[in-house]
């Protein structure tokens, strides 16, 4: 059976793996979203918990995937929730670091002005710095989609959902029909998957861009945004992925 | 002006944790409603540091704070802030919402109506001078510097308030732009008439906007607070007249008008007369020019004693020396450099209509300047030529 015949053959099997794949990684990164923002939001005006939230956010994504997932056994049991405690766990960093740098490269003026005319802490968070640091925010949501994209594939391994499953079973019997179509299905689907939710969450920061009225099919004008994502994204550790 | 206490600090104190010094020390100061009070010093004097306990941006440790006689830390610190206009040097323009939207940010806050809120911020742009059709969907980076200022300025009117701080606001803008936002804003605040501190490093800004200036020493103790004139003319100490800088005279010149000088009179030439009439004045008053005039007694040329022998009866158009005019409402720098084109140190007043009303001399100038002290001497030294135009009065600040 070629690539083709067997992309055929198993059409919806693979559609729903792919399905439940992304599902997993935007519900992770979602819940690390949450986190990231809020863990940021308490500790980014203190040097020393910002710190301590990095290096802890840091640390967890150090953890081998296989090491983590196996660990995650004993307290979640198998399947779909080990999976996705790890995905979220390893999401975090590049949110919550890049949540910090945006909030804090906010210029002091702006909230100085903030307070200065009356607006509350909360208020001033919501109508100017979150919508200030969202780009910088997005740049963070993507690295953690793509990182936890390939890391997905390893939550088979628990029982977890996704391509992933393809991916091992594939491996599982090399040599034997359709094991090399089953490895090679999984990571390019996986590969796939990425870069279309990459593009979507692209599109998505254009639209949500603050202070910009989207254009998507006209060219804008050649203008840099005040706030460029350019900072502070780690490159995602390969700790964890053999 | 009313004499109304608008903002009135008692004893007012700063202190941070760990520091020994208190950063404002017993700070009293009270305000008129109406005035504009410059708080001017070296920096890290505690001038801004006063300035943000006004509006709670910084919490007093002790004292008092009241505004239009209410202790203002009874009040909720964003309740406060919201009826109090804030103006700082980097303007603060939040870059992600249109210039309506930021000039509307405080009404919105005091859960005003849409519509009313749309009307409001298009008034405000109007009166700092900005177009609403143009300006109103504009992000602020699509402004220039002074623009962006206006903005601020119209943000932090927004909802009327009483009282407003300024930090520094023009100090980030080139001189040309510094001067013209000054300038608006003085004659913005003709109509206002609001009670405002104002914070600057720049005593000859302080000059020109201040109803009274407080020269603040470290700790924010106040060394002299005093109009500009009274700054100007005798300043409290050595460093409060080290702070004035070079140019005190100078600067004085700038807060005066010509009509607060003696003018004098000098013998005029009408086109059809004769010269024996003006050279005869001449002689009479020891004077040494005397001055043609057009039909209209509008000023033309200066003409001296030997040329009016020279030419003999009739004097032709190109006689004598051009003259450099100057309106009373001119400050007296314009005509002390009206003064120096002239020959004889003197400049022509003339009226609106361009019409002559008599001369300033140097001499003049220098009565004015050295009677500065003591007001309304002026004129006793000058002999009887005096022109009954304007009596010179001093110029009330609140006149400016």
């Amino acid at each position: 059976m070629t690539f083709l015949e067997y992309l055929q053959s198993r059409r919806e099997l693979l559609l729903a793996q792919t399905l439940e794949h992304a599902t997993i990684v935007l519900m992770s990164v979602a819940l690390a979203t949450v986190i990231g923002v809020l863990v940021a939001l308490w500790t980014y005006r203190n040097p020393r918990t910002r710190a301590v939230a990095t290096g802890i956010a840091a640390a967890m994504l150090t953890i081998p995937s296989f090491a983590l997932l196996g660990l995650l056994i004993a307290p979640l049991g198998l399947g779909y929730t080990p999976t996705l405690v790890a995905l979220t766990m390893y999401a975090l960093l590049p949110i919550l670091r890049n949540t910090i740098v945006g909030l804090s490269e906010i210029d002091p003026a702006l909230t100085e002005a903030a307070r200065g005319i009356g607006m509350s802490r909360l208020r001033s968070l919501s109508t100017v710095e979150i919508p200030l640091a969202w780009p910088v925010i997005l740049t963070g949501i993507r690295v953690s989609t793509q990182m936890t994209m390939g890391i997905a594939a390893v939550g088979a391994y628990v029982g977890g959902p996704g391509l992933g499953n393809q991916i091992f079973s594939g491996l599982a019997n090399l040599g034997g029909v359709n094991s090399l179509n089953q490895a090679l299905v999984g990571t390019v689907g996986v590969i796939v998957l990425a870069l279309t939710v990459d593009f979507a969450l692209a599109l998505l920061g254009k639209l949500t861009r603050a202070g910009h009225r989207p254009k998507l099919f006209r060219p804008r004008p050649a203008r840099r945004p005040t706030l460029t994502p350019t900072t502070a994204v780690p490159s995602p550790s390969l700790g964890g992925r053999e | 002006m009313s004499h109304d206490v608008m903002i009135d600090l008692q004893q007012v104190n700063k202190f941070y944790r760990g520091q020994k010094a208190p950063v404002v020390e017993n700070m009293s100061m009270t305000i008129q409603q109406g005035e504009i009070i410059v708080l001017v010093g070296p920096s890290g004097c505690g001038k801004t540091t006063t300035m943000k306990m006004i509006n709670r941006l910084i919490e007093p440790s002790s004292g008092r704070i009241l505004i239009d006689g209410t202790d203002v830390t009874a009040l909720d610190g964003n309740d406060l802030r919201r009826q109090i206009g804030y103006v700082i040097q980097q303007v603060g323009l939040f870059p992600h919402m249109s210039v309506a939207t930021n000039v509307g940010l405080v009404p919105k806050m005091l859960g005003w109506d849409a519509k009313r809120i749309e009307a409001r911020a298009d008034e405000l742009l109007d009166l700092v001078g900005l177009e609403p059709a143009i300006y109103r969907n504009r992000l602020p980076r699509q402004l220039s510097g002074g623009q962006q200022q206006r903005v601020g300025v119209a943000r932090a009117l927004a909802a009327d308030p009483p009282v407003m701080l300024m930090d520094e606001p023009f100090g980030a803008t080139d001189p040309m732009t510094r001067d013209r936002l000054q300038n608006e804003f003085l004659r913005l605040q003709e109509q206002l008439r609001k009670t405002i501190v104002f914070v600057t490093h720049d005593f000859d800004e302080a000059i020109k906007m201040g109803t009274r200036i407080a020269v603040l020493g470290e700790r924010s103790k106040i060394r002299q607070f005093d109009t500009p004139e009274n700054l100007l003319a005798s300043p409290a100490d050595d460093t409060v007249a080290q702070f004035i800088g070079r140019g005190a005279r100078l600067k004085q010149l700038d807060l005066r008008r010509v009509d607060a000088i003696t003018w004098e009179d000098v013998p005029l030439i009408q086109p059809d007369k004769t010269t024996n009439g003006a050279k005869r004045q001449l002689e009479q008053t020891e004077g040494s020019s005397a001055l043609t005039v057009d039909a209209d007694n509008r000023p033309l040329r200066w003409v001296n004693a030997d040329e009016l022998t020279a030419a003999a009866g009739a004097l032709d158009g190109d006689a004598g020396q051009t003259v450099t005019t100057v309106e009373p409402q001119a400050t007296l720098r314009d005509a002390l450099d009206a003064m120096l084109a002239s020959r004889d140190g003197a400049a022509v007043v003339v009226d609106e209509r361009g019409r002559y009303a008599g001369t300033v001399t140097l001499d003049g100038l220098m009565q004015v300047i050295h009677h500065t002290p003591e007001r309304g001497t002026s004129g006793s030294g000058v002999p009887d030529q005096r022109v009954g135009a304007a009596p010179a009065a001093e110029l009330a600040p609140e006149q400016r």
